[in-house]
């Protein structure tokens, strides 16, 4: 198992030799989008067989009305996620409400094989029922990838950039630059130490940053002072001192 | 620098990626868009160096995103449409079925071997046949291809017109067919239970028509469809077969790597196999059911099946391959 992280970020390097970072997308949001776009889809066969019913009256005869209904449910029942995740948005009404949607792991676009893949693998992961082995699946590896996902080589991420709540308290201290270049899983972990330690007592605040203690040199006190003050640099911006 | 003065001097290239990206995103013809690649380094350029001197996470955010994006937009491909899907249905698809020969004759024999065992065992001990079929499958097996019927009123009757027939037949056999393949990824074992049990309903029917019914229509209904149907089937297997081996045996590769592997051969298989299944609907709603006279039936049924296997085993083939 890989240790606990920070944020769900996936870093994945692309062929330019930079670092970009994936917000995947984990099984809750997953599901009310899958909720939504159940929603859509009743509503979609309902419209249509009425449409067909309609029309059957009128031009098409019962009969043909009868097969065309049954063509509309194949094509949703198998295609309706393909249609929208080779749209433009690359996303399902569904997920699209969510602010989700289905990339390659490469952070490319993705693809019409693999979009299929990934949805004629769908009635796997619904085994036995109600999406276990997809949520079991998804529960289990790094990106919240069900089966179908996997073989497609495919995860949900979202598509926004997170919003970053400021620290609520004031802290009175100079911000001072980290002795060395820290990686985005440690500048993210200092700068939710910055905005949680509020909270917590002086000695669990001491207790987390004599973690830091090759970085600080120092333990205690004035060690938590030295990680306040380089999170507060982080938080500035880096670079400069202050803005 | 600070990261003022970095944002700064850079925003103007950074501007620009942004708006020509949401140009090529609409679809619009862009001024000097041969200038993307080149802003995309660059902005590549910008992200590590913002990443690596620590200039905060609203900075590093924004460029990520532009980075994602402008990826996104320069590895957009067409899927190649039409040309594409021809050039799968005339080579990659015959030729994967070949790759994997010896899975294919595993899933012939897993789907023949129960239907020839209902079709021998019938005429000396019909109890199997019935209780596979239940009475309502003996009731619609009699009410097709009974003394007096024909498959045509009875399907007819129930589905309306040959339209009607065509869209039940894609509705249910492609389905089978997805169906098939998907149960492949619980290690082949779906993929075989499907065949299996199609196989010895198939061949239920098939010995059912011979005890009680007429064969002759029932022969004549299902000789012009009966190879892409039921090769289609078959292949199906194969696909999921190849999935669930990838996943049981994924010999060098680590499993992960093994499946994804083994999914974009076997969507080769699927795709062709739903085509061929989809082909045979074809064929079944407007082809098999109109009555003619017998020898034309099976004069175009022997046909459908030398087609069926000549394609299989001669289209896309290259010289080395043979």
């Amino acid at each position: 198992m890989p240790t606990a992280l920070a944020d769900t970020l996936e870093s994945v390097e692309l062929a330019d030799g930079v670092q970009i970072h994936l917000r995947v997308a984990g099984p809750a949001a997953r599901s009310v989008a899958w909720l939504i776009d159940v929603l859509i889809f009743v509503a979609v066969i309902f419209i249509v067989s009425l449409a067909i019913n309609l029309l059957s009256d009128l031009l098409i005869g019962e009969q043909v009305g009868q097969g065309l209904l049954l063509l509309a449910m194949f094509l949703l029942n198998w295609f309706y996620n393909v249609f929208f995740e080779m749209s433009g948005k690359a996303a399902t009404p569904g997920q699209r409400h969510m602010g989700l949607k289905v990339v390659s792991v490469s952070g490319g676009p993705v693809r019409l094989p693999q979009s299929m893949i990934r949805n004629i693998l769908r009635v796997v992961d619904f085994m036995p029922g109600a999406y276990l082995f997809g949520l079991t699946c998804c529960l289990c590896t790094s990106r919240f990838q069900r089966l179908g996902d996997l073989v497609a080589d495919t995860v949900v991420v979202y598509v926004d950039k997170p919003q970053h709540e400021k620290a609520a308290m004031k802290v009175n201290a100079d911000p001072l630059p980290p002795p060395l270049p820290l990686n985005r899983e440690e500048q993210a972990a200092m700068l939710q130490f910055l905005e949680r330690s509020p909270r917590w007592s002086d000695a669990r605040k001491m207790e987390l940053s004599d973690v830091l203690e090759p970085l600080t040199k120092r333990r205690g006190m004035g060690g938590l002072l030295d990680t306040v003050r380089m999170a507060l640099w982080l938080q500035a911006g880096g670079g400069g001192r202050g803005r | 620098m600070t990261p003022k003065q970095f944002e700064n001097d850079h925003s103007p290239t950074w501007q620009r990626l942004e708006g020509m990206i949401e140009q090529v995103e609409k679809g619009k013809p862009v001024p000097n868009v041969d200038e993307l690649p080149t802003l995309f380094r660059q902005i590549c350029h910008d992200l590590s160096l913002a990443q690596h001197r620590m200039f905060g996470r609203v900075l590093v955010e924004r460029l990520n995103a532009l980075a994602i994006s402008g990826f996104r937009v320069l590895e957009r491909r067409s899927s190649g449409g039409w040309e594409r899907l021809w050039q799968m249905m005339m080579q990659d698809f015959p030729r994967a079925v070949r790759a994997e020969s010896r899975l294919f004759w595993f899933c012939s024999v897993v789907f023949w071997l129960p239907f020839l065992a209902f079709v021998i065992i019938t005429p000396f001990d019909p109890q199997w046949t019935m209780s596979m079929l239940g009475t309502e499958g003996m009731m619609s097996m009699e009410g097709m291809y009974g003394e007096g019927t024909n498959p045509r009123e009875f399907m007819r009757e129930e589905y309306g017109s040959d339209f009607g027939m065509f869209a039940f037949y894609i509705w249910n056999n492609v389905s089978i067919n997805l169906r098939t393949f998907a149960g492949g990824l619980l290690g082949g074992v779906g993929s075989l239970v499907i065949l299996l049990f199609n196989g010895a309903h198939i061949g239920a029917a098939t010995a059912y028509v011979n005890h009680a019914c007429n064969p002759q229509t029932f022969y004549c209904f299902v000789v012009g469809h009966g190879a892409p149907e039921l090769l289609g089937i078959v292949i199906s297997g194969t696909a999921g077969m190849r999935l669930g081996l990838s996943l049981v045996k994924p010999g060098s590769y680590d499993r992960k790597t093994a499946l994804v592997l083994g999914g974009r051969k076997a969507m080769t298989l699927i795709t062709g196999a739903a085509l061929m299944t989809a082909f045979a609907a074809i064929l079944e709603g407007f082809w098999s059911a109109t009555p003619m006279e017998p020898w034309i039936k099976y004069t175009f049924g022997a046909c459908m099946w030398a087609a069926t296997i000549c394609y299989l085993v001669f289209c896309g083939r290259e010289r080395h391959e043979a």
